[in-house]
Parts: structure tokens; C-alpha cells; sequence
């Protein structure tokens, strides 16, 4: 039912296809010379690096993740100790993003809260993705009674409202930390990855390279491995950073309602959280987290984009 | 088309069957008692006492009868933690203000972001067309409790305009929170739009459309529209129920008073009834609109309405 | 006068790795009446000829950059968009090459005719479905008043295309262009379509642009045929003339590639396939085109470094070569015709 552009863009990819020239009547070179044929994965690299925004996007993504990695190994801060003598300051040069309403510095406590967000993001993302590969691809592959067995389930778990699925979920595990937030995350967000799944298997499925293959003998995880897989990597890819914005914002929402994940160990959400109550005195303690999740957010956004540009040949804008 | 559209309609009984299941397991799974005021625990009387009242000592399936029972009377039950009130007034007591504030974003994020993505497609590459996405894209990433306090930050305290900050009574009120709800699903919809309209437009039956002589009027009102908005009703439908069952945040930064705190305040007393309550209002909802999606889908893409098994 | 005359059109898409001459002038005309056939390979420019005559070129990358195509008197190059809006599916129509994307999904094909008819003449909406039926039945389609309110995906390529010809001669046009039509349909369903096509034109009194890769197609439907390669016209000629005397060396590759099956002159033994590719429209050479694949051609001829012109060989029929089929045998002249 979804109308996916993904499906049909792939079934190009998997063929190999040697980047499309605009217009018509342009031969691959003078008078008797074979086609080029290029890497597939090369070809999308430098297509992808030719989309200005996409490059940025990936730059930023890259250098706030080295952030949050990197920074708190070196900071002279301790992002969770207390000087209250120092509270609500505002961004400085000692303390460039200021101070928060408990004094600890507020860079090292992005960068921390850095690792925790985009540590559940990346986790929940990869959860995501495996339950929703292994759902899609039984689903699509076996195909018959069983497939619409588990589609109508899928139907069924559609019509449970993402938010409150897994706050019940996170009251189930009764605490709230690292990993049970991803599961909880993970379990409210794999329909639309096991349905994308699902499609492209039953659309490579009846392809004819993949028939062409089976016709000649192959047994059916070669087919799988060789033909299905390669082709699917490239909306996997593009899944993980389409995902990754609504997983980050799920856990920055929980934490903002207050079910996040336990202190000292403050996502960005939770930070934003602790930073409302102080927000007409100091906005910055808000403003720093929030913002940071936007820009992540509009970084893998970007980041999507450009992937899937470079992975369709045809995707060309007039 | 009729039968098209009974054959939906009677799908989602099952379907409605199921969440409550669904909703009923999970429920029994969190450990904790609803019954509980302090942290001294209940004596064993009083606690056999107040199952016996509820119900609760019987067992699951009975339990799941009697409540799908009550859903399909409209009695949802009484609150387990507060005495004297019962799921069905909380419901309509709070209820209405949370539908009222994600459909009212929800129409906002329809006629902001359609029109705008559409534009968008026709200019393709120009400078409005870049501004627009420019602006799309950073209103789709910014999360919505950032642009609630940013609005607080200058509607309320840098200007005052007169928009209210918190409260859900005049129409004045209702702006900021709806346009911060809106604001992000908008430009999601922009983005979706200008993507299929200039998919479509490079459609071998457009070119037939210009080769017939139709005014451009004609081929981008009704050619090129009618196809592109079939992936943004697919759309649509998620986004209604995101946006009622998600307007939580969006009402505890505006002090709205819905639904959306009950139900984290319910979760966290293990308030069963007002929890299983809300949740099944809510996947009612959700499961509506995808229906309406679905049917909306048939009319558009007659292509649909025989492939459909 | 012909009903239309194209003179030097000149077609380039200016894209980001250059500019490609899809059509580099070009000059042909089409009688009323008469059918002219296009021929050649894909890529040869033919179909961008179609767009330009209409004016759907897509504007962004590709542009008229010269030459005039006068329709009727006027020259349609120099028209602003809205007159030629008026002029499309009115006085000159055209059929595309894939009838199964061509027509709109989402639309009855009772809507798709009877908007054309009602965007060109004001008459109610009863009046267009009678007019709709009655040019259903015209194109042979079965069951005509009930298939209106019918969707494109219930026919048959077959069908799909005797609907886009129906609309095409929805408002009785003066030019038919058919860009290919029979091309993605089953050979016994081609017979078919362009059997009507003939029955059609002849009834209308229409002239017909005929486009197509197939010489078996275009020796059934046309007068006279244009031969094209990489953009230029290289052969033009009556049809019987164009068969049973061709002069280029390319038109004799072409139809030393028809497989024949019975006739007088058959070909025993293999096809010719002609081996190399057309050359690079970004930056074509400045001597003939087809030299590097000709089997004639020498590095000393003139051919190697100058563009030959189109000259005529014989009353009516055009060639660009220098060394076109008569002048082969016996002594040969060297350089061709100055420029």
C-alpha cells in the first residue's frame, strides 16, 4: 500500500548501470569504443560528493560525533561535578556554552550527553534494522499465507500510538537506562523498516536478474547473498540515517516528559528537560542540548538525501 | 467502491480486538500496584478487598472480556488511583482539548506544507524553491518542544502580541501551540509534495497531457496533483495519529490541559484502567485514520481498488 | 505550399557536460496528405525533431538554438507558449512511443478524450462523450461506451494505443506525429495499428510524420522518407526509390539488416550488422559523421575532414555523402560539391 520509490530505484542499482548522461544522443565515446564500466559503489561516492549540502551535512555529522567522543577524555571539566557558586552562567570563554543550573560545565555535559544520545540513536537504529530486516525479508522471501499472516499483524501493530507503545514498554522494564530505552525505541519503531523490507524482497524476488540466477541453478542464499543483499545495503544505509532522526527525537521526548534515563548520565533530552524550569534565566542551558539535537536531526536528513541521490542513478532534477 | 470501502471498515474490528489484547498483556506485565498511596504496603485484606472491587482478581481473559465489553458500550471503567472518577470523565473532560490541538495542527501542517512543496516543484531550482527547502528542512529537524519554547521566548516574553502562552480557551491561545505541533509535520508534507510532483512531472502522461494541448492550469491541477498526492496521503494518516497521540510535549510546555499528562501520571501509578483507557481511545484514533487513508487512497489510485485481495 | 516546412532546425540540450547537438540542422517538408517517414537509429535525433516541431522540448536543458518551422505559415519557433498550446492536439497531434505510460493512471480514458475535445471546441459535456464513442469505435476498440468510464490499466498495450490515436484525431488535426507507435507493441498487433493509421490518415485527409527505427514499418506507411544520422538528415527520397536504389552507405546498412524472408534479390547468408557507434553529440566532428564506420571512406577523401553537403542525385531524391551508391561504380569524382 505504501507507495515506495525506494523499490523500483534499486532494481537499477543492483544492475550496475553506468551513470545516466543528461540528454540524448551522447555515445560512450568516439566510434567503437566499449563502455565504460564503473564501480557501483564509486559511482555513488562521487556523485555523493558532488551534492554541496550532503557533504556538509556529513562533515558536521562526522566532527560533532569525534565531539562527543574525544571531548570528554580531555576536558578539564567534570561533567557531573557541582559548584553551585558557579550556576546558570552564561557561555564565556572558560566555559563556552555556559554553566548549568547545578554549575557543571555545560560543553562537557553536550559532549557527554552526546555519547548517550547518539549512542541510543545508533543502538536503536541497528535494533531497528535487524528486526525489521529479519521480519521483512521472511516475510517477503517465504511469501504465501505466511507473509499475510505477518503483514496483517504489522496492520495490527501500526494502530498502536508510537509514543505511548513505548512508554508502557519502558514501564514494563520498570527502570529506565541505556539499554532499556533502546529496546523500548527499537519495539515502537520496526514496522516501517520490516514493510520497506519487505517490499524490496518481493520486488527483487521477481526480478529477472534474480530469476536469470535462479534459472541457471543457484541455490537460494546465493541468491540472497549475491543478488538480494547487495542491492537492499543501499536502502539500509539510507534507512539508518532516515531512522536515526526519529529514534534521537523519540528519546530526547521521553526524556522530556520525564521517563528518561536516570541522572547523572543526562541524554541531550534530559538536558533540555532540566534546563526548562531555568529557561527565563538562563536559556541557554535549553537552548545548547536542543539545539544539538537539531542539528544532528538536520545532519542525517542531509545525509539521506545525498545517499539516495547517489544511489539512483535516476533521480535527476530538471 | 462500496465494497472496497466495507470490506475496509470491517478489517479493523480484529484489528481494534487485537491492540486491546495487546494494550491488556503489556498492561499486566508492569509490576507495581495501583493501589498503593505510600510506601507502606496494603494489608493483604484491604488489598483482596479492592481486586474483588475492580475485578481484578479474576482472571486475565475473564478481565479481558468484561473490558472489551465496556469498550464497545463506551465504558471504559473507573480510574484505580482516583477514587471517584471514572476513565470515561477523564476522557471527555481532557480528551477533546488534545484532539482539538492535533487536528488543528494537523490542518495547518496540510495547508502550510502542501501548497508550499508544491510551489516548490513548479520553481524547481530557483531562488523560492532553495528558500523553501532551506527552510523545510530545518523546520522538519527542529524538534517540537525546541520551537514551543523558542515561540514562548518571543511571542510571550520579547513581544508581546497577545498570544497567549498557556491555556486552551480563546482562539488567540491556540496559535502558538498549534503552529509549534504543525510546524514540523508541514514541512515534512512540503518536502513529500515537491519530491512526487516533480517525479511526476517527468511522467511519459504529462507530456501527453502538454501534447494535447491542455492549458498548464489544467495539467498541473488535475494530471500532476492527482498523482502526487497519493504518497502524501499514504502520509497523512501516520502523521493525524502522530500528531494527536504525540502532542504531549506541545501541552506540558503550553500548560494545555489534555490528556497528555494523565497519561504519563497514570503510567507511573500503574493506574491500569485510565492507562488501558487512553491507550485504546488513542489506537482507535490511530487506526481510524489510517483507515480514512486507505479508503482516501481507493479514490485516488483506482488502480488500488482491484489489486486489492 | 507544404503544410509543414522545417528549415535548418537546429536542437541543442545544454547540459552540464556540454552541449549536445541533438539536431544540427535539419530540412525537410511534409505535403498535406502525405506521410513522411523518419528513420534511423536510436539517438539519431529523430524524436527531438517530433518534440521541436511541437515545442515540448524541456526547455530548462534543451533549446531551439536555430532554423524555422513554419506550419501553415506560421513558424512555430517563434510563437509565444500560449498560441502554440492552442495549436497542439487542434491542428497538429501527436501518439508517443509507450502507450502503458503515456496515459494518466489515475483518469478514465473517457476523461482523457473528451478533455481534449473540450479544451479545442466549446461544446457540453454529453456532446464530447458522443464525439468520444463515436472516435472509440473509429479505432476499432470493442464495447466503446462502456470501456469510456473504463481505466488505462484494464487494456492492453494494443488498446492503449488506439486510444492515444483516438485522441489524437479527436479534434481532426491537419498533422498526425507518431513518434515510434508501434515499437513497444507485439508484431501482430503493429499490422493492426498501423493498418488504421492508414485507414485514418486517408479518411481525414491527414499528413502523418511517421518515426521510427523499422524500415519494415516505414516501407508500409510512407511516401517518402528522411533518413537521419546523428542529427543530420543524410538521405531523403520517395520510398520506392529510397529501396530499390539507396545511395548512402548507412541507408544500404539498414536495409542490408533486414532479415528477408521471400522476394526477388534475397540476401542469402548473414545480416550486416554495422559495427562502431554513432558518434559523441557533445563534440562532433566537423567531417562526415558516419566516415569512421563507412566502408567506403579513405583518409584522403574529403569526406575524412569536411562535411558533405545534402545535395540531390536524382530529381527528388537527397543524399549527404561522397560516396553515395551511383557514383561508385565508374570513375569516381573525389571531393564532393564545394561548399
Amino acid at each position: 500500500m505504501v507507495v515506495d520509490p525506494a523499490q523500483s530505484k534499486t532494481q537499477q542499482v543492483g544492475a550496475g548501470r553506468v551513470a545516466a548522461a543528461q540528454g540524448p544522443g551522447v555515445g560512450g565515446g568516439s566510434a567503437g569504443a566499449p563502455i565504460r564500466q564503473s564501480n557501483l559503489w564509486k559511482d555513488a561516492w562521487r556523485r555523493y560528493v558532488r551534492n554541496k549540502a550532503a557533504v556538509l551535512a556529513g562533515s558536521v555529522f562526522v566532527l560533532v560525533l569525534l565531539f562527543c567522543l574525544i571531548w570528554p577524555i580531555v576536558s578539564p571539566y567534570d561533567p557531573n561535578a557541582v559548584k553551585f557558586e558557579l550556576k546558570n552562567a552564561s557561555p564565556s570563554l572558560s566555559h563556552p556554552f555556559g554553566t548549568d543550573n547545578f554549575g557543571r560545565d555545560m560543553l562537557t555535559r553536550t559532549a557527554v550527553g552526546g555519547r548517550v544520545s547518539i549512542g541510543i540513536g545508533f543502538a536503536a537504529t541497528l535494533a531497528i534494522l535487524l528486526i525489521g530486516v529479519a521480519y521483512g525479508s521472511i516475510s517477503g522471501f517465504v511469501g504465501g499465507k505466511l507473509d499475510n499472516g505477518m503483514m496483517r499483524l504489522l496492520d495490527t501493530l501500526y494502530g498502536l500510538p508510537y509514543l505511548p507503545f513505548a512508554i508502557i514498554v519502558l514501564a514494563i522494564f520498570g527502570q529506565a537506562n541505556f539499554w532499556t530505552m533502546v529496546v523500548a525505541l527499537a519495539i515502537a519503531s520496526w514496522f516501517t523498516s520490516a514493510r520497506i523490507v519487505r517490499g524490496q524482497v518481493i520486488s527483487l524476488k521477481e526480478n529477472d536478474y534474480v530469476r536469470a540466477a535462479r534459472a541457471v541453478g543457484a541455490r537460494w542464499f546465493r541468491v540472497l547473498g549475491r543478488h538480494l543483499l547487495p542491492n537492499t545495503l543501499g536502502v539500509l544505509i539510507i534507512a539508518i540515517f532516515l531512522e536515526l532522526p526519529g529514534v534521537i527525537l523519540g528519546e530526547a521526548f521521553l526524556s522530556f516528559i520525564g521517563l528518561g534515563i536516570s541522572p547523572p548520565n543526562a541524554s541531550w533530552g534530559q538536558m533540555a528537560n532540566e534546563g526548562r524550569s531555568v529557561y527565563r534565566v538562563a536559556p541557554h542551558i535549553m537552548a545548547v542540548p536542543s539545539i544539538a539535537i537539531a542539528t544532528l536531526i538536520l545532519c542525517a536528513n542531509f545525509i539521506a538525501d545525498g545517499l539516495r541521490d547517489a544511489l539512483d542513478p535516476r533521480t535527476r532534477e530538471t | 467502491m462500496t465494497k472496497f470501502i466495507v470490506r475496509r471498515v470491517v478489517w479493523t474490528i480484529p484489528v481494534v480486538l487485537l491492540v486491546i489484547l495487546l494494550t491488556f498483556g503489556l498492561m499486566r506485565q508492569i509490576k507495581g500496584n495501583p493501589f498503593r498511596t505510600s510506601e507502606r504496603a496494603i494489608p493483604a485484606e484491604i488489598q483482596k478487598n479492592l481486586d474483588r472491587k475492580f475485578g481484578l482478581d479474576k482472571p486475565w481473559y475473564i478481565q479481558y472480556y468484561r473490558y472489551v465489553k465496556g469498550v464497545a458500550t463506551a465504558d471504559l471503567g473507573p480510574s484505580l488511583v482516583l477514587r471517584n472518577r471514572d476513565v470515561n470523565d477523564i476522557v471527555r473532560d481532557h480528551f477533546p482539548k488534545s484532539l482539538e490541538l492535533g487536528g488543528l495542527a494537523f490542518l495547518f501542517a496540510l495547508l502550510f506544507g502542501i501548497p508550499l512543496g508544491a510551489m516548490s516543484a513548479l520553481k524547481a531550482n530557483s531562488i523560492f524553491d532553495y528558500g523553501a527547502m532551506f527552510f523545510s528542512n530545518v523546520g522538519y529537524a527542529i524538534p517540537s518542544f525546541l520551537v514551543a519554547t523558542l515561540f514562548i521566548y518571543f511571542f510571550a516574553l520579547q513581544w508581546d502580541l497577545g498570544f497567549p502562552t498557556s491555556g486552551w480557551n480563546t482562539w488567540q491561545s491556540k496559535v502558538l501551540p498549534v503552529i509549534a505541533l504543525g510546524l514540523g509535520p508541514g514541512a515534512a508534507f512540503a518536502r513529500l509534495v515537491r519530491g512526487t510532483m516533480l517525479e511526476t512531472l517527468q511522467q511519459d502522461y504529462i507530456r501527453t497531457a502538454k501534447a494535447k494541448g491542455l492549458r498548464w492550469r489544467r495539467v498541473v491541477g488535475l494530471h500532476v496533483l492527482r498523482n502526487s498526492l497519493i504518497p502524501v496521503v499514504t502520509a497523512a494518516g501516520p502523521t493525524l495519529g502522530f500528531l494527536i497521540t504525540g502532542s504531549f510535549i506541545i501541552e506540558q510546555i503550553f500548560a494545555i490541559p489534555g490528556i497528555g499528562r494523565y497519561y504519563v501520571t497514570a503510567v507511573t501509578a500503574r493506574d491500569y484502567s485510565v492507562v488501558m483507557g487512553l491507550t485504546v481511545l488513542l489506537s482507535v484514533i490511530v487506526i481510524f485514520a489510517n483507515l480514512v487513508v486507505d479508503i482516501l487512497y481507493g479514490i485516488l489510485d483506482p488502480r488500488t481498488r482491484d489489486a486489492r485481495a | 505550399m507544404a503544410l509543414l516546412e522545417v528549415t535548418d532546425l537546429q536542437t541543442h540540450f545544454f547540459t552540464r557536460e556540454g552541449v549536445v547537438r541533438a539536431v544540427d540542422g535539419i530540412s525537410f517538408s511534409v505535403e498535406r496528405g502525405r506521410t513522411l517517414g523518419i528513420v534511423g537509429e536510436s539517438g539519431c535525433g529523430k524524436s527531438v525533431t517530433a518534440l521541436s516541431i511541437m515545442g515540448l522540448i524541456p526547455k530548462p536543458p534543451a533549446r531551439i538554438v536555430g532554423g524555422s518551422v513554419v506550419f501553415d505559415g506560421q513558424d512555430l519557433t517563434k510563437l509565444p507558449e500560449k498560441r502554440l498550446e492552442d495549436l497542439r492536439g487542434r491542428e497538429i497531434a501527436m501518439i508517443f512511443q509507450d502507450p502503458m505510460t503515456s496515459l494518466n493512471p489515475t483518469l478514465t480514458i473517457g476523461t482523457q478524450i473528451t478533455e481534449t475535445i473540450r479544451r479545442h471546441y466549446d461544446v457540453s459535456k454529453q456532446a464530447a462523450r458522443k464525439k468520444a464513442i463515436e472516435l472509440m469505435e473509429e479505432v476499432r476498440i470493442p464495447r466503446a461506451a462502456e470501456s469510456l468510464d473504463d481505466y488505462p490499466h484494464r487494456f492492453s498495450g494494443g488498446m492503449r494505443q488506439r486510444v492515444m490515436i483516438a485522441i489524437a484525431l479527436s479534434c481532426d488535426p491537419k498533422l498526425l506525429i507518431a513518434d515510434e507507435p508501434t515499437t513497444a507493441l507485439d508484431v501482430t498487433v503493429q499490422a493492426s495499428v498501423l493498418d488504421l493509421l492508414d485507414d485514418l490518415r486517408h479518411e481525414h485527409d491527414m499528413a502523418m510524420i511517421i518515426i521510427t527505427h523499422d524500415m519494415g514499418v516505414v516501407a508500409e506507411a510512407a511516401d517518402e522518407i528522411l533518413v537521419m544520422y546523428a542529427g543530420q538528415a543524410v538521405e531523403q527520397a520517395p520510398v520506392l526509390e529510397l529501396f530499390d536504389h539507396p545511395e548512402h552507405p548507412y541507408t544500404e546498412a539498414l536495409l542490408g539488416a533486414l532479415p528477408q524472408i521471400e522476394g526477388e534479390g534475397i540476401r542469402e547468408g548473414r545480416l550486416t550488422a554495422i559495427p562502431g557507434r554513432p558518434p559523441d553529440l557533445i563534440n562532433p566532428p566537423a567531417a562526415c559523421r558516419f566516415a569512421p564506420r563507412c566502408p567506403y571512406a579513405n583518409d584522403n577523401d574529403t569526406c575524412a575532414t569536411e562535411m558533405p553537403d545534402l545535395r540531390e542525385i536524382r530529381p527528388g531524391h537527397l543524399v549527404r555523402s561522397t560516396h553515395p551508391a551511383s557514383e561508385r561504380e565508374g570513375a569516381r569524382r573525389g571531393a564532393g560539391v564545394p561548399a
